[in-house]
């Protein structure tokens, strides 16, 4: 009876999340049908079964502009390796900071910090480019990946402080009692007990940078230097005839990289655990 | 010291500070510099300078071609007899009120559901995450459009069970819904961050609960919520200052139009039409600093409400 | 040591921006200094927005525009219609615009009017434009400097998906002579005919063209020369109005389904997809609507007429243009490249209609020969147009780039019902008055 119960329990449990699952990845599936499909049936199928297959788009949308795609993949790639490294670094180290150590102005530096993010990127990127401008980085990935190397993204460092909140405190101390100053606490006790923010920071950074379409479009006008995102948005144009299928099928090529980075960025969510010994 | 502690802190006067805190807040500057000073080179270099510089068109007449003019608080007038900003400022507040929290809520449930070692987690926390990494891609802009219009999918599987839906997407009073349940669907990021937190709650807690003999919704009250509180509170200060700051996928789904009938006119969209598609970015800039007074407010609320259920270890 | 820190923050900020505003401030102003060609190198921005189709025909203009002059280099860019005017009008704010660009009416005055566009007759030594008829140069004209070169030029038409009228069975009146009643009826007849599976006439959408020839036939005008806002608002009302009509005698489906199709690209239109028989159009779009959608037979047709309509309500509005930057440091060259690109024989066969039915009647003859049937009417329509157009209308003016938001905006709320089309079209005439004072 009591097993029956169970498995009764196990299944709804399961049922349940399947039917979200189909809600979740259906647009997936859908996308890579309508990368299988002649153009002129993309928009009046909603649904999954394929009528004609035409595999032309993956070639066309490949080679649709001035450089075969694999170019725009490797520049997105450089941009978002270099920013989630600079993410990890400058926003683990000033997380430390604000959630450790005692300063002054920490208060205010704090708020500063969180206020940073909340003017929309609109009205800041054009200052942003004559700032830009000025030190000759426009058409180059420094502007992408410089910022992040100096914690710009302040989401992250409070992810961090968070996270540094919920390691006892008890632990620094121990540390402190055996000689260890900030530099070896921040490496050796903090990082690796924090593997899972740093984890989720890295990630989410892959995510954003990786489909991040404005300060892309604006920081970046060569050509030879476009991004994934950037890439995409110029297959399409709203008076004249565009290439959906191509779009689609570039769209769920794109969609490779970051579908394996979180599949394995999920191991490092798990490796967590394993390294603090499911403390 | 909490953040909140901090800012509490920080209302109360200089004078009320012991001689012992001072101490102890000065005790690690140095070590703080060191550790800030990539936050602090960037703050100056690349932060500060743009935002005081739109802080300074806000009160000018800058169309982007010329030079800004200055013009005092001619901005902030025109804003008090702005019916469109109004609008926009409903259409967001309804949008932050309801979608915030019923995306938490749903990123909550599952990933609790998740942590408790059910068979093939990784498979189901990858396909939860899909619409997360999708992004607001305008293949999502052309499918939406397709699931929510007059004749999609989901009047089609409406239609089974005898009722006929309107054009969610097009109808001004559902237009916005199609939005929220947009933003819900993509509820992967937060839930993420709740795995994560989760995984820092130390099992102990739980056995030992377990054999004081505390049912699942005891343990959930007792240790759950209260051990995962800063990672809550941390998603839902940054799901407040991103949702007031909505762009992308109201952009793409009205292609940037706020349609139908300004029924999805969010204000960063009513911002950006303001300072790139009229050439009005003085005014743009005074819009979005009203949106940094209206989100900071919000977010002091939420740091002073914190005291009352976020519970840190330190 | 922070409390340093911070003060050396404040004044090191304060630099910046005061360094960015100067920076801002040059963005007009500094002008040509020489408009002499040089032999030595030079390197040349060129931007455009439109799909992968068109950068691919004008990468290939270019490597035969740099062959032609060894020491010139063009540097593309090019990007979607959205993200180009928000890149465009930051790289301006900075100083930083492309040398030679693609340009839309909306925006002509907008970028003229401030001084950011080079006055083309300064380089009239290299860009010819003698083969352009003046009333269509005249149209790249804004206060007395040529700001721009319009490419191509094309009246509003009526699409018809002629496969559908076919398949059920309605007879098309006369399009040559065909009255605003018989259109309704034909749209109408469709609609039933078909079962309500199509419709009979998109409504007309949130474009200013066909407002502003609506506008002629009631012998009115968007603008008046004097750069105001011409039209009175009963016209915008009547034209608010005749949807509501559309819509009620069963010409054209709902609001709902229209705003459903709002802001969607020419490959998802309700005309493309076959869910209309009709729409109105830009003349120079047939071609892509075609191929678009190579299931149906499309023709165009003249918009009807009433008894009392006003002649000469048709007119050639220019497609896009090509302009430069006042600030270019190689006036000459970018002068030289928009001659290459108005008047070179292999640029016409290059482009062939993808920016319009050309404005040069050269470009019009090379292709004619291998025009196909649906290219060939759209040039026929334009021809036939020309001699039946009045004369051009005044631009659009400064402030009012927005106009198509706005027009978008109130036909919306007065379809919803939210605002009587009365009370849609006088706010619609307020607020794009208010928007063109704002900006001078």
């Amino acid at each position: 009876m009591t097993e029956l119960r169970r498995w009764v329990r196990a299944l709804s449990k399961h049922v349940a999340l399947i039917v979200v699952a189909v809600l979740m990845i259906y647009p997936l599936l859908w996308m890579v049908a309508s990368s299988l499909r002649p153009n002129d049936e993309i928009f009046t199928s909603p649904g999954l079964l394929i009528d004609t297959f035409d595999f032309r788009h993956y070639p066309d949308g490949w080679n649709a502009l001035a450089r075969p795609f694999s170019t725009y993949l490797l520049n997105s790639a450089i941009v978002v390796a270099g920013s989630v490294v600079g993410n990890l670094i400058s926003c683990s180290l000033a997380a430390y900071a604000f959630a450790r150590l005692q300063f002054s102005a920490k208060r205010i530096a704090f708020v500063i910090m969180l206020i940073a993010i909340m003017l929309p990127v609109h009205v800041l990127i054009i200052p942003q480019y004559v700032l830009y401008a000025q030190i000759g980085w426009i058409n180059t990935f420094l502007p992408l990946i410089v910022p992040k190397f100096l914690a710009t993204d302040a989401f992250f460092i409070f992810l961090m402080v968070q996270f540094i909140r919920g390691i006892p405190v008890e632990l620094d101390e121990a540390a402190r009692i055996d000689g260890a100053g900030h530099a070896r606490i921040y490496l050796q006790i903090m990082l690796p007990l924090m593997i899972p923010a740093l984890a989720t920071t890295a990630i989410f950074t892959f995510i954003w940078t990786w489909n991040d379409f404005f300060s892309q479009l604006i920081f970046v006008t060569k050509p030879d230097l476009y991004t994934v995102p950037v890439a995409l948005r110029s297959l399409i144009d709203a008076q004249s005839q565009s290439d959906f299928g191509a779009l689609f099928a570039m769209s769920v090529i794109s969609l490779v990289p970051v579908f394996l980075v979180f599949l394995f960025g999920q191991r490092l969510l798990l490796r967590g655990i394993a390294t603090t010994g499911g403390k | 010291m909490t953040a909140l502690g901090e800012l509490r802190a920080l209302s109360a006067p200089r004078g009320m500070q012991s001689a012992r805190e001072k101490a102890a807040r000065g005790r690690d500057n140095k070590a703080a510099a060191i550790f800030l000073a990539p936050w602090l080179i960037g703050l100056i270099g690349i932060t500060l300078g743009p935002m005081l510089m739109s802080l300074y068109l806000a009160f000018t007449n800058y169309n982007l071609l010329q030079n800004p003019q200055f013009t005092g608080l001619e901005n902030i007038q025109r804003m008090l007899g702005d019916e469109r900003l109004g609008a926009s400022l409903l259409v967001t507040a309804i949008y932050v009120l309801v979608s915030v929290p019923l995306q938490l809520a749903v990123a909550l449930a599952l990933a609790i559901l998740l942590d408790r070692g059910v068979r093939g987690l990784p498979l189901y926390r990858s396909v939860f995450y899909l619409p997360s990494l999708l992004g607001a891609s305008v293949a999502i802009a052309v499918l939406w459009r397709l699931v929510f219009g007059g004749q999609g999918l989901l009047n089609a599987l409406l239609s089974l069970f005898g009722i006929q839906g309107p054009a969610w997407i097009a109808e001004p009073q559902t237009a916005l819904g199609t939005l929220i349940v947009l933003h819900v669907w993509t509820f992967g990021s937060p839930m993420v961050i709740f795995l994560a937190g989760l995984r820092q709650i130390p099992r102990e807690l739980y056995e030992a609960a377990s054999t004081d003999g505390a049912g699942r919704w005891r343990q959930f009250r007792s240790i759950t919520l209260p051990m995962l509180s800063p990672i809550i509170f941390f998603n839902l200060v940054l799901g407040l200052i991103g949702s007031f700051q909505t762009f992308t996928q109201a952009f793409i789904i009205s292609n940037g139009t706020g349609g139908p009938a300004d029924s999805t006119l969010f204000y960063s969209l009513y911002l950006y039409q303001e300072g790139f598609s009229s050439l009005r970015m003085g005014y743009a800039s005074a819009l979005a600093w009203l949106l940094l007074i209206i989100i900071a407010a919000f977010t002091a609320v939420n740091f002073w409400a914190a005291k009352y259920w976020v519970f840190y270890n330190d | 040591m922070v409390h340093r820190m911070q003060r050396r923050m404040l004044r090191g900020a304060a630099l910046v921006v005061a360094a960015a505003l100067v920076l801002a401030g040059c963005g007009i102003g500094a002008g040509p200094t020489d408009v002499g060609l040089t032999d030595k190198p030079v390197t040349l921005t060129m931007s455009w927005w439109g799909a992968d189709a068109r950068t691919q025909k004008t990468l290939e203009a270019i490597k035969l525009f740099e062959a032609d002059h060894p020491n010139i280099k063009v540097e593309p860019q090019y990007a979607d219609w959205n993200g180009y005017w928000d890149r465009l009008a930051t790289t301006t704010a900075a100083g930083d615009m492309p040398d030679v660009m693609q340009f839309d009416e909306v925006y002509l005055t907008s970028y003229a009017n401030r001084g950011t566009l080079l006055d083309l007759q300064k380089v009239s030594s290299v860009l010819d434009t003698s083969a352009l008829s003046p009333d269509t140069l005249d149209s790249g004209r804004v206060g007395g400097t040529l700001d721009a070169v319009p490419i191509g030029a094309a009246p509003n038409g009526v699409i018809i998906n002629k496969t559908l009228f076919d398949q059920y069975g309605v007879a098309l009146p006369d399009t040559a002579t065909w009255t605003w009643e018989q259109f309704t009826q034909a749209a109408v007849q469709l609609q039933t005919a078909s079962g309500g599976k199509v419709n009979g006439v998109s409504l007309f959408g949130n474009d200013a063209f066909p407002l502003n020839i609506w506008a002629r036939q009631h012998g009115d005008q968007l603008y008046g020369s004097d750069g105001k806002v011409a039209i009175s608002p009963e016209t915008v009302a009547s034209y608010f109005q005749r949807e509501l009509d559309w819509i009620k005698a069963g010409a054209s489906g709902s609001a709902s389904e229209w705003a459903e199709g709002n802001g969607n690209t020419l490959d998802q239109a309700d005309i493309v997809t076959g869910r209309v028989g009709m729409m109105f159009i830009p003349a120079g779009s047939l071609t892509s609507y075609q191929s678009a959608a190579p299931k149906f037979t499309y023709v165009i047709a003249n918009w009807p007429t009433d008894p009392d309509t006003k002649p000469g309500f048709q007119y050639l509005k220019p497609s896009m243009y090509w302009a430069a930057s006042a600030r270019s440091e190689h006036p000459a060259e970018a002068g030289l490249l928009i001659n290459f690109l108005t008047n070179d024989i292999r640029v016409a066969k290059l482009f062939g209609v993808d920016r319009g039915v050309p404005a040069n009647p050269k470009f019009r003859d090379a292709l004619s020969a291998g025009l196909d049937a649906n290219t060939k009417m759209a040039f026929d329509f334009t021809a036939a147009m020309a001699t039946e157009s009045g004369p051009a209308p005044a631009p659009t003016p400064n402030g009012a780039s927005d106009v198509q938001t706005m027009i978008g905006r109130y036909n919306q709320q007065a379809l919803f019902g939210q605002l009587s089309p009365e009370d849609a079209g006088k706010a619609f005439v307020e607020e794009l008055q208010r928007s063109i004072d704002a900006a001078s």
